[in-house]
């Protein structure tokens, strides 16, 4: 591994941008990652920055369980993201549609059938711990040696 | 050559909110009222409301029918302020005339209910055109 | 509807000031925002659909899904609606109880929207102060109902767990802190000129316009309309003799404001309950049975009502649900919108109404 390599993998394991979108959920997994942003779990510390903006974000935290409205445009968010990225389900119904997933819904789980996600935190909501841990033992597996890797 | 981003046909995300049941309750009220069918009714509600009006439609309905403000008395058997303020389905003008035609009537000696349903069914038509 | 206009000026559904997918499409002439329409349909699960035929068990868990940051009046409407239907009796002590978790609830429910509110004016500083302190409040939900979010607390015939001495006592010690720093930020944001220069006489919801709009909730009661409170309707509310507040502003600040007076008003509410706290059982038992019945109960965001028909064994034959956020987005798409000075008023006036798209859209 090169100099360069090894300082670019130092920097990305501490500098994530984070973007989320909600793809049909209760809200309440939405409310859990905003209450990531607390002085309690305090995100930043991490270098972890909740942008809110795909063009920017390197990881796009998924939740909700795949509404009809988001056809074709989930997969235009993803594609809007720059390399390397990755993507997380945040709670139960992008793994499986929770309970959401019965007779006569409207909705169309699981969501990796749409996007490729690297990764599912399960719960219904997961605790804002469990969401933080899931970021932060990702993203430096993840985007480790990419430029070797795309080679 | 770039694909429009965004504009997508809501017709069909529309439709759902209006068969959900509260909904379908108030617009077969109202398409019984003014002597429609449904799915004109629909048709028409699709066509000229945003999708938050569409979702407040109940609780708009009952707050129309709750206020009896207005005073006269054919204005507000036609619903005059229901399906102009409270429910957007007719602008002013076109509501104004049809008031003016079954003022006339009454007073020619017709029964007001017969004049009324009359009128109704003159509102009716504007929503089918 | 179709229009021609000058510039449509779409916001979201992806937006860094936005929680949660809605797309506001904004009618402009330069600058001047002359209209507004809200196009959703990114949360639309139909849960309505799915809770018909089942058994009310279950519908207990959906209806509770159906927004998760008032989920506990959720629980608390559809259980007290079947209660008031099947005449199941509640012991007093669990009457008090679910005061005390609503209240709490609502707490977090405000402190939520006064943060989004102040991230969208980015006043970061008082956003994170007040997302601290909504920290503190989950922590007393989760003392007492043991889950931050979804906790299904409230079941027919009384609540699950009882409080216990030692809880209540820490209870009052944390609401002693939290009242503390709600009086400090509420003099924080009331006294801030430059959030004053953003918030004052922007988003005007005129009482006229609230009433045709069907408007509730803190959004109504910051035109000046204290009656809409349904907590007066409430039998423990009653007991507890309870006050609505209410504000004349119709603008922004009046709305984050209230919402603050809200927090002291929970606050002392919940001093009471524990004051008149009386020993004894929190779970009488009882099965719901078949009934038609329309339940209305105040959330944090509003009034909410539920439209239930259920079968001998409990099942729902039909239900609808009419949440708060219909109403509110609705006044604020259509008149609080109509009529903003800048494009950049757009997203705070939005966020001032307290929108709640999963609820919407159920």
């Amino acid at each position: 591994m090169t100099l360069l390599q090894s300082i670019k993998n130092y920097v990305r394991s501490k500098s994530i941008h984070v973007s989320y979108v909600d793809v049909g959920s209760c809200n309440g997994c939405d409310i859990e990652v905003l209450a990531c942003l607390a002085p309690r779990y305090d995100i930043e510390q991490y270098g972890i920055y909740v942008h809110n903006n795909p063009r920017e974000a390197d990881i796009l935290l998924v939740i909700g369980a795949y509404t009809p409205g988001w056809e074709e445009k989930l997969e235009m968010v993803w594609n809007k993201i720059p390399e390397p990225k990755v993507a997380i389900a945040i709670g139960n119904c992008p793994i499986s549609g929770c309970l959401f997933n019965r007779p006569h819904t409207y909705i169309d789980p699981p969501v990796s059938k749409h996007i490729p996600i690297a990764a599912s935190v399960p719960g219904c909501p997961p605790r804002p711990t469990e969401i933080l841990n899931a970021v932060l033992s990702l993203a430096p597996v993840v985007f480790k040696d990419y430029e070797v890797k795309k080679r | 050559m770039s694909a429009v981003i965004y504009e997508k046909d809501l017709t069909a995300m529309k439709y759902a909110i209006l068969v959900s049941g509260r909904h379908d309750r108030v617009v077969r009220e109202i398409a019984a009222d003014l002597q429609v069918g449904v799915q004109q009714l629909r048709r028409y509600i699709i066509r000229h409301f945003d999708m938050m009006l569409m979702e407040n439609i109940p609780a708009r309905y009952e707050a129309g029918k709750k206020d009896d403000s207005l005073m006269e008395p054919v204005a507000r058997e036609l619903g005059m302020e229901l399906y102009t303020r409270y429910i957007p389905l007719f602008g002013k003008k076109q509501i104004e005339p049809v008031i003016d035609e079954v003022e006339m009537l009454v007073a020619e000696g017709k029964p007001e209910e017969e004049a009324i349903r009359i009128g109704k069914a003159m509102l009716g038509e504007v929503l089918s055109r | 509807m179709k229009k021609t206009v000058d510039v449509s000026i779409p916001l979201g559904p992806i937006h860094p000031c936005f929680k949660e997918p809605a797309r506001v499409k904004c009618e402009t002439k330069g600058e001047f925002v002359t209209g507004a329409e809200v196009e959703l349909g990114y949360m639309k699960k139909g849960i309505e659909r799915i809770m018909k035929g089942r058994p009310w068990q279950e519908v207990m868990f959906l209806a509770e899904r159906v927004c998760g940051i008032c989920s506990v009046i959720h629980n608390m409407v559809f259980i007290e609606a079947l209660e008031k239907m099947s005449g199941i009796e509640v012991p007093e002590r669990a009457a008090l109880l679910r005061v005390v978790v609503n209240e709490l609830d609502r707490m977090q429910s405000h402190t939520l929207a006064n943060f989004s509110y102040c991230y969208t004016i980015e006043h970061e500083t008082l956003g994170m102060y007040l997302l601290d302190m909504r920290e503190k409040v989950m922590d007393l939900l989760e003392l007492i109902t043991g889950a931050r979010v979804t906790c299904a607390y409230i079941v027919p015939g009384g609540v699950r767990f009882d409080l216990r001495e030692e809880d209540r006592e820490s209870l009052l010690a944390s609401l002693d802190a939290i009242e503390t720093d709600v009086r400090r930020y509420m003099g924080m944001f009331e006294g801030g000129s430059l959030i004053g220069l953003r918030s004052r006489d922007i988003g005007i919801l005129s009482k006229e316009a609230a009433l045709e709009a069907h408007a509730v909730g803190p959004t109504a009661r910051a035109s000046g309309m204290p009656e809409i409170d349904r907590r007066l309707q409430h039998p423990t509310y009653q007991k507890l003799q309870f006050t609505p507040v209410s504000r004349d502003g119709c603008d922004n600040f009046s709305r984050i404001m209230i919402r603050f007076d809200e927090l002291l008003q929970s606050i002392e509410l919940i001093r009471r309950c524990s004051a008149l706290l009386p020993e004894g059982p929190v779970r009488g038992g009882g099965i719901p049975g078949a009934g038609e019945i329309v339940y209305c109960g105040e959330a944090p965001r509003g009034e909410l009502t539920y439209f239930i028909k259920t079968d001998d064994a409990g099942r729902i034959l039909d239900i609808s649900i009419q949440t708060p956020s219909i109403m509110n987005i609705e006044a604020c798409c259509h008149y609080m919108l109509k009529d903003a000075a800048s494009i950049a008023d757009v997203p705070s006036t939005f966020v001032s109404a307290d929108p709640c798209i999963a609820c919407t859209e159920r």
